[in-house]
């Protein structure tokens, strides 16, 4: 069976590294691990080559945890462009035009714990660079709740059907 | 604490001088222990200071070697420092027959984030660390197929990590529970109660239910929300009510060959082509003769080829199979 870990982590006053300073307390619960058949990130950011850096670093973290990659991919940038008058009064033939392109990496991990799941997430989200959005799917599966295996008044016969 | 020992020297100084009856020169401010070369606050062309500036020693990245621990230059995210990164990287846009600029003052390499803290070493060394919270996947659970069979209902929700003026995002609550209702305890009227009941949220294809819950303003109470929808209509399926009786023919989901029109033209036509064929004389006892033409194997393919094209449509295969059953039984 599968337990989940909870850390009780306690910052010393020297600093934020995690391996050094952090005196670390693995707790064992008896609470069933939660189980995530998928979880998708997708980065947002408005420089490719952060991205890739950042790409480089999440399946680098992946594999050392041994967590499955199934794919990543780089869905097409999208530039969002906008024509604003260049003067403050009147001069409307004058104008000046901004764009904004914002840049995605979409990575899928298969098949992670929930402790696994919420551990390396943390890993990431601590790390994600300034400037750089993030969305997170999560697909948990669980099993069918047990009043839903048959018809509660089977179950119980000697119950009145009072209320329809 | 250099300013506490400067003070008590100074202290001790006035003291003697004030025992030797000299007065004491220039009054010191307490915790003046910086370098004051260049504060000339109030001093504006006046002598330089007697302490002289300390001067900026050689870069750091002199005294690198090539093999020290990087992690400890830089363990967390910092801005570029030109004197701790031994690279001679050059970032930004050429000068005029240039090359872009050092990166001594250079506000490109400062601006932009970067990753110098998370160098494989470093990722190696946070890893080990983390393993110890990490559990590891089920092994019987290696495909879709087999969590599928032991787990079948799937919760999806999502989270999102910006910077804004406000960090929520009103979509965090959204739970949507997809589930197969092949994998639910449903018999056939069920299963047809179910489906008409929720309606659009059916895929037939995939047989999925899709619910997707976000009235309630935490994800919590969605997903419970989502559990208690499943709950009721899987009971509201399982009960048949009063007025279910009066089901139509046009209210059924499927054709069904049985107590049809074109049974009923079938055996009409049949039961014509016979009298036809036989002698006027026999007493023709309708019900029999309807019930063994039913039995014959003519027929039966008649009915599948008829409820083949119903169901599923035309193509050419249910078409060709059609015209074979109906010359078989008009005997073509």
């Amino acid at each position: 069976m599968l337990w989940k870990v909870y850390c009780a982590l306690s910052p010393t006053a020297c600093g934020v590294t995690l391996f050094l300073c952090w005196i670390c307390q693995i707790t064992v619960t008896d609470e069933p691990d939660v189980l995530y058949q998928k979880v998708e990130v997708l980065v947002k950011g408005h420089d490719r080559a952060v991205l890739d850096s950042y790409e480089f670093f999440t399946t680098m973290a992946a594999k050392e945890l041994g967590i499955n990659i199934s794919k990543v991919e780089e869905p097409k940038k999208k530039i969002e462009r906008l024509t604003l008058l260049k003067s403050v009064h009147i001069h409307k033939k004058h104008r000046v035009q901004y764009e904004m392109r914002t840049h995605y990496r979409n990575f899928e991990f298969l098949r992670l714990t929930g402790s696994t799941a919420r551990v390396f997430l943390e890993y990431l989200q601590r790390n994600l660079p300034e400037g750089v959005a993030m969305e997170v799917t999560k697909t948990e599966i669980e099993k069918v709740p047990e009043h839903i295996l048959e018809p509660l008044w089977n179950s119980i016969p000697e119950k009145e059907q009072s209320s329809q | 604490m250099a300013a506490a020992a400067m003070c008590s020297v100074v202290m001790s100084l006035s003291r003697i001088n004030q025992r030797l009856g000299v007065l004491t020169l220039n009054p010191v401010h307490k915790g003046a222990a910086y370098s004051k070369g260049v504060s000339v606050r109030g001093r504006r062309g006046g002598p330089p200071s007697s302490r002289p500036r300390r001067e900026a020693g050689p870069p750091r990245w002199e005294k690198m070697t090539p093999d020290q621990d990087w992690t400890a230059v830089y363990p967390t995210a910092a801005a570029f420092k030109p004197s701790a990164v031994p690279l001679p990287i050059r970032m930004g846009y050429p000068v005029e027959r240039g090359v872009p600029p050092a990166k001594e003052g250079n506000l490109e390499l400062i601006k932009i984030p970067n990753f110098l803290h998370l160098t494989p070493a470093a990722i190696k060394k946070h890893c080990e660390a983390l393993r110890l919270f990490c559990t590891e996947w089920p092994s019987a659970l290696d495909s879709d197929a087999h969590c599928e069979e032991h787990f079948p209902i799937q919760l999806e929700s999502r989270d999102y990590v910006f910077a804004g003026p406000s960090l929520r995002n009103p979509q965090a609550r959204v739970v949507t529970l997809r589930v197969k209702l092949s994998s639910l305890n449903l018999d056939d009227h069920a299963r047809k109660k179910m489906i008409k009941l929720v309606g659009e949220r059916y895929c037939k294809k995939s047989d999925t239910l899709t619910l997707t819950a976000d009235r309630c303003p935490l994800r919590k109470q969605n997903k419970d929300y989502a559990f208690y929808l499943l709950t009721v209509l899987y009971h509201e399926s399982w009960k048949t009510e009063a007025w279910e009786q009066e089901k139509t023919v046009e209210d059924m989901e499927e054709y069904s060959w049985e107590d049809s029109p074109s049974q009923r033209n079938v055996l009409d036509t049949l039961l014509r082509m016979r009298t036809l064929g036989d002698s006027a004389d026999a007493a023709v006892d309708t019900d029999s003769v309807r019930k063994e033409l039913l039995a014959s194997s003519e027929v039966q393919e008649y009915a599948a080829s008829v409820s083949r094209l119903k169901n599923e449509g035309e193509s050419e295969s249910s078409v060709l199979q059609y015209r074979e059953a109906v010359k078989k039984v008009l005997r073509l």
